[in-house]
């Protein structure tokens, strides 16, 4: 295994080389040893991790992603699967814990393949000629097109993301406030933004024509960072709630003279001022010296430094401005001309969420109030609208309520919850959920969950497999079977007889792909597992379903990492600084 | 668990870094229970009104006496990762009602205990989860028939309400006093919200309570060691720790006109960086007349107001002191900005920044007298006798720091829970009657639980006795005894209401101190609603968050 210098061909290399089928055997346990560690995690019956890191900071999870990151895995191949992971939460957002199983699996199968004599690289072609097809078949046969979304199905899929999470008991209530976030933040996409958009779905989840009939409508799109995730400990899960058009910011009042709340109303909205310079006392910048001659002059020095802050101050208020927020900060010689003038002012604030407030009430965050000619003004245009403002205390602590935003948008979930690591799960349960919905708003494509598309998959790739001629088919083979690992997985984890329900799963995907199935058994595709009662059933029915751009995508991503691991035939650990 | 085995000839393969320690499935489901229960039992027999204190060593030697459940789980250092999340959730209870942290630890250690048979039993956890939160919802359900609402106005109510949720704190003889305390400081701090503006806040906001009442601002609670407990009392006004700035300035004033100011009474340079080169010796006499003049000015701003006191967050200096001193005006300086805010609610004025923009409306005159007075060796400023004060002190007198620190902590439970009432004026019986009454609810509506969460269903319900047992445990009756025989009123009660098809309230529960089983409504025992509910709540959502957890990964490095 280790050749420094004895292996007869001359090369020395300072290190560790590995080559030929060991590199591969090792490899592929290094993925199924990732693989094992999440496989638990899957489905509605699926538990949490505790991660607790050197010191000593606890995080309860139930995400892939997120689990895979916190562990420091070290070996090479098992690496690419983390960053598989991490690849499949940016891209989709849902979908990690089963993009890792399924790439695993492929890469036990093709390990296996290789050990029976097959050549690596007609694995990989046989993968692929299988993954073109899976797609292919996907989109023609599974893929439900949904002309018109409605809550219900946005409901449903919102539900199933979260089955399997911490928020999963309190489904119904939770993908409501999801979905109803999403839906809030929704706009107008822009020309640039509509053509990529086009360019996903054209490539992901419908047919040209279908694309050509999509370019007629006004695309939305549904920018999630609008959604404003807070999150306080106290309370129980269910108290959490969704402000609609409102946004909050964890921020008080620089003064307890102001008063608590300012309210308006949409013809009279509140007028926000959002800083990002200090309200202090002027002060030269570093090095700039003031020399003067005449005594008198400093003294004239000192009263214009306190006067520069007091005119950019009355510039503000003279506009109409009710509340001031700044990422920096106010003096407290400065707090008077606000307690008096009635503005609720707070200092400190987090820049990015004063900029996303800004878009959301159609303001801009102002750096400096120079203007061309060299005068100080403050352009009206960047104040905020909304119609109240209003100060409440959340646990031990305050925040700033901005309701009704007049902008482009945004809302706020405040999250409550026992403590804070069931907040922090909470908030990644969410993410999740809001992806989701944000895919199917997007694409308005569904298929059904629950191991009902891996089935489907799986027989038709096998009826697919013996058509071809070549040595493609034995791969094509196991790519199919390996699909069948997440419903086995999902059996498992719940405590029932995988291979009977996954048995019974595809016989009945088998009889809906009959060349002369009648309507009835056509409708068999949507057979899923119900992981409660151990049976399967009609998922669509049952309501549960997933974006299928996401599980597109999902199938690419495995396969793809599958075959950079499986092209790998030789590895080099070089040794340390060996070479000074 | 760090290395996998590879296939037979290929020696182990290395995925983790080997530093990191697994724990999965059953052994960690058990470790993390069995971490719960130690933390739950390390507080245990602080519950009730015959509780003992714990007195806890830091390592820096310092002495902390308390039986306040989050003080002591703050002190005590533990490693495990559940205990921790365990510890969090008092706090969690702390912040939000203040009042309850000894038994939500208890109750969700207990809720954890009673799944153990569960899980050996085979129960998938998530079935558990599922029973626990059905559970949960039906104990809401419960709390909400039998809880009784109160008159917030109704003294000898809230008094007897006060002294049952801090019973257990103080010994029998300050009872009273502290307790009117309480009540007395809470409401002067109480002011309707909104009162500003005149318009009501929409009521779509779950946080939108009708009262505002912030005692870590306006309330705040004043330490001096020495004289006897008794002494304590709640002014109708400020006082701090301050001494006059010049001993000549008059120290008692009815009436007395106050000026808040945020701005130094002595000279300062500016901000920028200004150099004066002077070329003759006229320059300089010019420049240090300037510096007097300059505080001359702001003095005579000052008394061009009339004010009899002047109190500032910044310095003052000899020069402003003698004009002060001159104009018989009284000065304070280097007040803390907290305490200012609570002079300037209480007396009505506004603090100034510059004294040339000072106002007559930002002249407070709401205060009735001014005194300063000695106490042990120090100075004490009191602003007393204010109108319809929004915020006041209290101070408290005592033996020692080590007893003070302990009062306070209990006067801050009992204005909690004042708090708590001012925002949602319900009540519920304590003592244990409403444990009792949720456990035997559950019970009832278990058998109606159909397929497997039953189990978990009934669990809680066996879980809630846990509060009544501690109870009686912690006065030395025979547990069982007390425990059946209240279980047992409490069934037939239940038989009561379901013949009689209506629900009847039954608030029987156990006289803490004496063991014996009393109606809390004679006795008069009362708890508000949201600390109770606020703990069933936390302490079951826990327990499912704990029991979700099948694989325990530790030592691995910080994710940045």
């Amino acid at each position: 295994m280790s050749a420094p210098t004895a292996d007869g061909t001359g090369l020395f290399i300072q290190g560790q080389r590995e080559s030929g089928q060991d590199v591969r055997t090792g490899n592929v346990t290094a993925a199924l040893a990732v693989a094992n560690i999440v496989k638990t995690s899957l489905g509605p019956v699926g538990l949490d991790k505790m991660l607790v890191d050197d010191i000593g900071d606890v995080l309860i999870t139930n995400d892939g992603a997120t689990i895979l990151a916190q562990l420091e895995v070290e070996h090479p191949a098992a690496r690419v699967l983390v960053d598989l992971a991490q690849l499949q939460d940016s891209e989709v957002g849902d979908g990690t814990t089963s993009v890792v199983i399924v790439a695993s699996e492929l890469l036990r199968r093709s390990n296996e393949l290789v050990k029976s004599g097959i050549h690596p690289t007609t694995i990989i072609s046989g993968l692929r000629t299988a993954l073109k097809q899976a797609v292919k078949f996907l989109k023609k046969n599974m893929v439900m097109k949904v002309s018109e979304l409605n809550d219900d199905h946005l409901l449903m899929a919102a539900k199933t993301s979260m089955s399997s999470k911490i928020i999963g008991k309190e489904g119904e209530f939770f993908a409501q406030m999801a979905v109803d976030a999403v839906k809030s933040v929704g706009m107008k996409a822009t020309m640039a933004d509509a053509a990529g958009l086009e360019n996903m779905i054209h490539s992901a989840a419908s047919t040209s024509q279908d694309a050509k009939e999509g370019e007629k409508k006004v695309k939305m799109k549904y920018p999630l960072s609008a959604i404003h995730i807070l999150k306080a400990h106290g309370k129980s899960a269910l108290e959490s709630h969704f402000i609609k058009g409102g946004f909050a910011i964890n921020a008080m009042r620089a003064a307890q003279g102001m008063p608590t709340a300012v309210e308006g109303s949409v013809e009279e909205p509140i007028k926000i001022a959002f800083l990002d310079m200090n309200l202090q006392r002027h002060r030269m910048a570093m090095g700039v010296q003031v020399v003067v001659k005449d005594p008198a002059e400093i003294e004239n020095i000192k009263k214009r430094e306190m006067d520069i802050t007091k005119e950019r101050i009355t510039k503000i208020i003279e506009n109409g401005a009710k509340v001031v927020l700044t990422t920096k900060g106010v003096d407290d010689l400065c707090m008077k001309y606000f307690v008096e003038a009635g503005i609720i002012c707070a200092r400190r604030c987090n820049k990015d969420d004063l900029k996303r407030l800004a878009k959301a009430t159609g303001g801009k965050l102002v750096v400096t109030m120079a203007d061309m000619d060299g005068n100080e003004t403050f352009d009206p245009d960047c104040l905020g609208k909304c119609t109240a403002v209003r100060e409440e205390r959340i646990g031990d602590g305050e925040m700033l309520y901005v309701h009704g935003c007049q902008g482009s948008g945004a809302s706020t979930i405040v999250l409550r919850g026992a403590n804070e690591y069931m907040l922090d799960e909470m908030d990644r349960a969410l993410h999740d959920s809001l992806c989701v919905i944000k895919r199917m708003l997007e694409s308005s494509t569904l298929v059904c969950g629950g191991g009902a598309v891996e089935a489907a998959l799986s027989v038709h790739l096998e009826e697919y497999a013996t058509t071809l001629h070549t040595r493609e088919q034995l791969a094509i083979q196991e790519f199919a079977d390996a699909l069948l690992i997440i419903p086995k997985t999902l059996a498992v984890n719940a405590a029932k007889d995988s291979s009977e329900l996954v048995a019974k799963l595809r016989a009945s995907h088998a009889k809906s792909q009959k060349a002369d199935a009648t309507e009835e058994e056509k409708a068999l595709k949507n057979i899923g597992l119900d992981l409660v009662e151990g049976a399967i059933r009609d998922n669509l029915a049952a309501g549960v379903v997933e974006p299928a751009i996401s599980k597109i995508k999902s199938l690419r991503f495995a396969t793809e990492a599958a075959i950079t691991i499986l092209r790998i035939d030789d590895r080099i650990t070089l040794a340390k600084g060996q070479q000074q | 668990m760090q290395a996998m085995q590879g296939p037979p000839g290929y020696g182990p393969v290395m995925v983790l870094n080997q530093k990191t320690k697994r724990q999965t499935g059953r052994q960690a489901q058990l470790s993390n229970i069995s971490a719960a229960r130690a933390v739950a039992d390390i507080i245990r027999t602080t519950l009730g009104p015959r509780s003992m204190l714990k007195m806890l060593l830091d390592p820096m030697g310092g002495v902390v006496i308390t039986n306040d459940g989050n003080c002591i789980l703050r002190e005590v250092d533990v490693s495990h990762p559940t205990a921790k999340s365990m510890i969090e959730l008092s706090r969690a209870q702390d912040e939000e009602v203040g009042d309850g942290t000894t038994s939500v630890i208890i109750l969700a250690g207990e809720m954890l205990i009673l799944s153990e048979p569960l899980i050996h039993d085979n129960l998938h956890p998530t079935v558990i989860v599922q029973g626990y939160n059905k559970a949960l919802q039906e104990a809401l359900k419960i709390c909400e028939k039998l809880a009784l609402n109160v008159d917030i106005h109704d003294k000898d109510r809230m008094m007897k309400l006060v002294q049952s949720s801090i019973g257990t704190k103080f010994s029998s003889r300050w009872n009273d006093k502290m307790v009117e305390m309480a009540l007395q400081a809470v409401m002067t701090v109480a002011r309707p919200k909104g009162d500003k503006n005149g318009d009501k806040s929409s009521a779509s906001n779950p946080y939108n309570h009708k009262m505002e009442v912030d005692i870590k601002r306006y309330a705040k609670v004043e330490k001096i060691p020495g004289g006897e407990i008794s002494d304590s009392c709640v002014l109708k006004g400020v006082m701090f720790n301050k001494d006059t700035t010049h001993s000549k300035m008059r120290r008692r004033i009815e009436k007395p006109r106050i000026l808040l100011l945020d701005c130094p009474l002595e000279y300062k340079k500016g901000e920028s960086q200004t150099n004066v080169e002077i070329t003759n010796t006229d320059d300089w006499n010019t420049m240090l007349r300037m510096e007097e003049e300059y505080v001359e000015n702001m003095c005579m701003e000052i008394i061009a107001f009339q004010p009899d006191i002047v109190i500032t967050e910044k310095g003052v200096s000899d020069l402003a002191q003698h004009y002060l001193a001159k104009a018989n005006i009284t000065a304070f300086r280097r007040l803390r900005k907290t305490d200012n805010n609570r002079v300037a609610r209480a007396t009505g004025a506004t603090i100034v920044s510059r004294t040339d923009e000072i106002q007559e409306t930002d002249i407070g005159t709401e205060c009735g007298l001014f005194e300063m007075k000695k106490i042990g060796d120090e100075w004490f400023c009191f602003l007393d006798e204010c109108e319809d004060p929004k915020a006041c002190t209290i101070v408290l007198r005592g033996g020692s720091k080590d007893v003070l620190n302990e009062v306070e902590r209990n006067l801050h439970d009992a204005m909690e829970v004042v708090r708590n009432v001012v925002y949602d004026p319900k009540l519920l019986p304590g003592g244990g009657a409403t444990e009792m009454a949720v456990s035997m609810g559950l019970r009832r509506a278990g058998l109606k639980v159909e397929g497997v969460q039953q189990g978990p269903f009934l669990a809680v319900g066996e879980a809630m006795e846990v509060i009544p047992r501690t109870l009686a445990q912690n006065c030395g009756v025979s547990v069982i005894r007390t425990v059946t025989q209240l279980r047992a009123k409490h069934a037939s009660a239940c038989d009561g209401s379901e013949k009689s098809g209506e629900y009847q309230k039954y608030n029987w529960g156990i006289n803490g101190t004496t063991g014996e089983l009393v109606d809390m409504e004679e006795l008069g025992i009362w708890e508000p609603f949201s600390v109770k509910v606020q703990t069933i709540k936390t302490a079951i959502e826990s327990a499912c968050m704990i029991l979700r957890i099948d694989d325990i990964v530790s030592g691995s490095k910080k994710s940045i």
